[in-house]
């Protein structure tokens, strides 16, 4: 157990991510960010909570190289990325089990190849029996389960999630932290994931990265010191209260 | 024996009242549907009914409003040369379309590839939508010489901005995060188009399709009056013309008639592939299976 901690929180893993005093500013002027310094080590699991638009979507684009920074400096380790958006952005026309296999599709995996990984990924988000299905006969939980697939199925280092959450309801969203916990803890997944629900960012990170807006900038970053696998109990727990209360008091 | 009898009876009342909880509402829907196809039906023959009638009571003459007994008989008589006309149109037509798709989306992708390509043709694509076809019909003719070329070509200009609009309006309306995401694993621009555009504009663009059907037919037809050659080879356009100089109106009725029903073919066939290719995802294919 305390090998999983040590993985997780080391500061001497490798950097997976460096940005030093990054700064982004749109087109039309807005100040989306600006005097940024953060590092995410590999195999961590980062969370950026704030309110909206303080930048969280922006900073998380940078880091997965979808936008540029138009200050400072911006590292990235890895080249093998994936990103999971807001909404589950599938496919219509594709079945589930050919939405997942579209990244091995544009990086010209066989066929064979192809299918037999999808299928992997979608049983590590319990979609199985759905493979051949279509988006539209799927509910939001399960869209967003094959968006997390197509995301792991490339086998990436670094997986970028934008409050993939956000639209589901509280049963839906505690089982899909449970199956990305697991995932995470089963590999050496570095995961930066962006919400708005402290309680979400405690629950999952090792690390809260807190920012505010005007412009956008953070203000203070918390370390989750409890162990993984991490259990019910730990939501309940006078900690896991202790650290809301110090996040949320940050925020506001 | 009296009393299995009366079991069984009472079994059947059963099921025919469980049956009565569901199916009026099926049968109202049922009978809806009847009256829906009936109505139009009853219209168009009472509508015929009323003509030959007052036709005959007011007894005009043929050249002017011929009943629709002497359209039929019209259609029997020249039966060969209408089929004959109509083949001729539906192959220029059918060819006018043809190349209005190719075309229109190759420029569509031409205008998505290349915004210098987009700014400098897409004024002109919606001048061309308002040219007159019929002022400029005679000049394709000095060009293309009469005949099958000239007819094919009005065809084209006629079906093709329909298929140009719609295929870069699909085009241009792709999902951003897709595109952001197949960037994302370093898809190349024909990847891209391939796999997310073209799919994503394919409903746009068989809705262009549906459209630009109708106007292949009237575009033969327009090429017909003004580049169409006789000897039978110059299809209903042709056919009407001379129907007309020679003041058959019967013949001419039966032309139009017959023209009417090519486009009619043209758009349901189309209509019925948009449908087949958009089954399995497209809001617009499901929601039609259900009504
Ligand atoms: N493409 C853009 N052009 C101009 N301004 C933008 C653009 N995208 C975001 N912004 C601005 O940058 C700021 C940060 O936006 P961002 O989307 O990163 O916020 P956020 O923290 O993700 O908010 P939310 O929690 O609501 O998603 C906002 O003020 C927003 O208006
Ligand atoms: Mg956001």
């Amino acid at each position: 157990m305390t090998t999983t901690i040590d993985r997780k929180t080391a500061t001497e893993a490798a950097e997976a991510i460096r940005i030093q005093d990054a700064g982004k500013q749109y087109e039309n002027g807005t100040l989306a960010l600006s005097n940024i310094h953060l590092s995410v080590h590999e195999g961590e699991f980062v969370s950026l909570v704030g309110p909206s638009g303080c930048g969280k979507s922006t900073l998380l684009r940078i880091m997965a190289g979808l936008d540029q920074a138009t200050s400072g400096k911006v590292q990235i380790q890895s080249e093998q990325a994936s990103f999971v958006f807001q909404e589950a952005n599938l496919m219509p026309w594709r079945t589930v089990v050919a939405n997942v296999a579209l990244p091995l599709e544009i990086s010209g995996v066989s066929a064979a190849e192809r299918k037999q990984r999808a299928l992997a990924a979608l049983e590590k988000v319990g979609l199985t029996a759905h493979a051949d299905s279509y988006p539209r006969q799927l509910s939001g939980g399960m869209k967003m389960r094959v968006s997390i697939a197509r995301a792991l199925v490339s086998e990436p280092k670094l997986l970028f999630m934008d409050e993939p959450f956000g639209a589901l309801d509280e049963m839906t969203r505690h089982r899909l932290h449970e199956e990305l916990l697991n995932i995470w803890m089963n590999s050496n997944l570095t995961i930066v994931f962006v919400t708005h629900s402290v309680f979400e960012a405690v629950y999952l990170s090792g690390r809260v990265v807190a920012m505010e807006a005007h412009p956008g900038t953070i203000k203070q970053i918390i370390p989750i010191e409890e162990s993984y696998p991490r259990t019910n109990a730990f939501m309940t727990s006078p900690q896991f209260g202790e650290k809301v209360r110090e996040i949320t008091n940050t925020l506001t | 024996m009296i009393q299995a009898n009366g079991q069984v009876s009472k079994a059947v009342v059963t099921a025919r009242a469980q049956e009565g909880t569901s199916s009026p509402v099926r049968k109202k829907k049922n009978r809806s549907l009847l009256y829906k196809t009936i109505t139009p039906i009853a219209f168009i023959i009472i509508l015929i009914g009323l003509w030959q009638l007052g036709v005959r009571v007011f007894e005009t003459p043929k050249y002017l409003l011929p009943a629709p007994s002497d359209i039929w008989k019209a259609t029997l008589k020249g039966f060969p040369d209408l089929m004959q006309a109509a083949g001729n149109t539906f192959i220029a037509a059918l060819f006018g379309f043809l190349l209005s798709v190719v075309l229109g989306t190759a420029v569509a992708l031409l205008m998505m590839a290349s915004k210098w390509i987009r700014w400098g043709i897409q004024p002109y694509a919606v001048v061309l939508q308002t040219i007159p076809v019929v002022a400029i019909a005679p000049l394709v003719v000095i060009w293309l010489g009469p005949g099958m070329n000239s007819i094919v070509f009005i065809s084209l200009i006629v079906a093709i901005f329909p298929i140009i609009s719609n295929t870069n309006l699909g085009l241009s309306s792709t999902d951003r995060n897709l595109m952001q995401l197949m960037q994302m694993y370093k898809s190349s621009t024909w990847t891209m188009t391939w796999k997310l555009r073209f799919p994503y504009a394919l409903p746009y663009m068989l809705g262009g399709m549906k459209i630009s059907s109708g106007m292949a037919v009237i575009g033969a037809i327009i090429g017909e009056f003004v580049a169409g050659i006789g000897g039978g080879k110059g299809g209903l356009g042709m056919a009407i013309t001379s129907a007309a100089v020679q003041m058959q109106t019967s013949f001419l009725f039966a032309c139009t008639i017959a023209a009417s029903l090519l486009g009619m073919a043209f758009y349901l066939t189309v209509a019925a592939i948009s449908h087949y290719s958009l089954r399995h995802w497209h809001e617009s294919a499901i929601r039609s299976d259900n009504e």
